[in-house]
């Protein structure tokens, strides 16, 4: 158990250091592809072909395997955001604070990605693109939040610098974001009577939930493909300097 | 040791005020800002009597987060600039109190006056007597809040446009928003609006402590 302990504690210091996550990343990007592939093909064919027509909503349902695997990852992206937020500012942990960098188009989009695929399936179903339901307004307001971060980061030249503003900002956003949710509900249940539910339908069968689990592993899998993608790009624009960079890809150039 | 600390935020308090009470416009542009704003909208909407008291505890709220935004990046700027912030931090004095009392003194210099601006616009937008209380309460507690999250905002943006602490602080607004403008509705409907207050206290008594320190990461971010 000790030994398991320090194997993985000596990992992540390893991979504190930009030329050695480079260099395992490499290695493993090949496969985390392969399996990124698999699995959303494997979950969008059996959720879009496969899976049972809803009796209510007919076919229209079908979006639910993009919308809800992107509100989960929009969410929990942000949480990964704050803990390596919460990494920078305590041990200045160089690596963290641009995996919190990288993360955060990523979440944005993914963020975006639920709000649109939202209002066109409330279109159909609901007879509007929008309602001021409380949790489509809490996600509308993760969106501006993830908005705000990734404008602080590009407005700061040093990118050490605008790493541990950025982490500042999201520790802040993790401890507000609970608060904008509950009151949120609040405000609702305040103002009207909610029109429309978002649980309406009856629970769902395990035929069509199964789908939609293989769905939600398989856009984790895409945020750590892109994730891994956007950190590599970062690591060798930020160390363009150092010799290890010019030592492995820019001597052939020469 | 205990002395030493009141004195040092007393004397940042002092200072600061004195600052604001030297150049008028800090209090009054607040101020003015606030009535524009809140007059704009029986002018853009309706005149009538029974919509405008619906419309009143948001347009107030709305009206008091910009104008106590309006001048927040001026909170360090100009210590910042002219290099007192650098003294400050260079002391021996927790900087946790100093960034307290420059929040306080913000707040007093532009809480205060939309307070008495929000009494008179109360009268314009026809709000109902009773839900008077609850709004300076509400009002007391929010921008106090808003004062707090500016300066983070302000600190993470010093040395750059105005804007971008709006944008960064706003979002994180929006409980504010929501609680101030849900116990001031309540109230009107004569319903309990104690809730709201409570948590509007809460989330003051946790920023208190919390955005402080942030904010003096976030400044000394500056000095790296």
């Amino acid at each position: 158990m000790n030994k398991m302990w320090n194997y993985i504690k000596d990992w992540f210091i390893e991979m504190g250091s930009p030329p050695l996550f480079f260099k395992w990343s490499s290695k493993v990007l090949p496969w985390l592809i392969f399996t990124t592939i698999i699995i959303f093909a494997l979950g969008l064919t059996w959720g879009l072909f496969y899976s049972p027509t809803d009796y209510k909503q007919g076919d229209v349902y079908r979006i639910i395997y993009i919308h809800v695997p992107s509100a989960i990852l929009g969410q929990s992206i942000f949480m990964f955001m704050a803990v390596c937020g919460f990494i920078t500012m305590v041990w200045r942990v160089k690596i963290s604070g641009m995996l919190l960098k990288a993360a955060a188009p990523i979440g944005a989009s993914f963020t975006l990605l639920a709000l649109l695929t939202g209002s066109i399936w409330g279109k159909p179903t609901w007879g509007t693109w929008w309602v001021w339901d409380a949790r489509l307004t809490s996600t509308l307001i993760l969106f501006f939040i993830y908005a705000a971060i990734i404008g602080l980061h590009s407005s700061i030249d040093d990118k050490s610098k605008a790493d541990r503003a950025i982490s500042i900002l999201s520790i802040v956003g993790i401890a507000i974001i609970p608060i904008i949710k509950k009151s949120v509900d609040w405000w609702q249940t305040l103002h009207q009577p909610s029109t429309f539910s978002l649980t309406s339908a009856p629970s769902m069968t395990p035929d069509m939930y199964q789908p939609l689990l293989v769905c939600v592993l398989g856009f984790y899998l895409m945020f750590a493909l892109l994730l891994t993608m956007n950190l590599r790009a970062e690591v060798i624009v930020r160390e363009k300097n150092k010799s290890w960079v010019s030592k492995q890809y820019l001597s052939e150039d020469k | 040791m205990k002395s030493n600390i009141y004195n040092w935020f007393f004397l940042i308090l002092r200072r600061d005020l004195l600052i604001a009470s030297r150049r008028s416009s800090t209090y009054i542009t607040p101020l003015i800002f606030f009535l524009i704003v809140i007059s704009f909208f029986p002018i853009a909407l309706s005149p009538d009597q029974e919509f405008l008291r619906s419309l009143a505890p948001g347009v107030i709220w709305i009206a008091a987060l910009l104008s106590s935004l309006l001048a927040i990046e001026t909170i360090f700027s100009e210590d910042f600039r002219d290099g007192t912030l650098d003294e400050f931090f260079i002391s021996n004095d927790p900087s946790f109190v100093l960034v307290f009392a420059k929040v306080l003194c913000h707040w007093l210099v532009t809480g205060f006056p939309i307070l008495i601006a929000s009494i008179i616009s109360s009268l314009i937008l026809y709000l109902p007597f009773n839900s008077l209380m609850p709004m300076i309460c509400s009002l007391i507690l929010g921008t106090f809040f808003m004062s707090l999250l500016g300066a983070i905002g302000a600190a993470l943006s010093l040395g750059k446009s105005a804007i971008l602490s709006a944008i960064i602080v706003l979002p994180f607004s929006i409980p504010t928003l929501l609680m101030g403008t849900a116990a001031v509705a309540s109230a009107i409907d004569y319903q309990d609006y104690s809730g709201f207050l409570l948590i509007m206290g809460a989330m003051l008594a946790i920023g208190i402590p919390g955005l402080c320190l942030l904010t003096v990461e976030a400044i000394l971010l500056n000095y790296e």
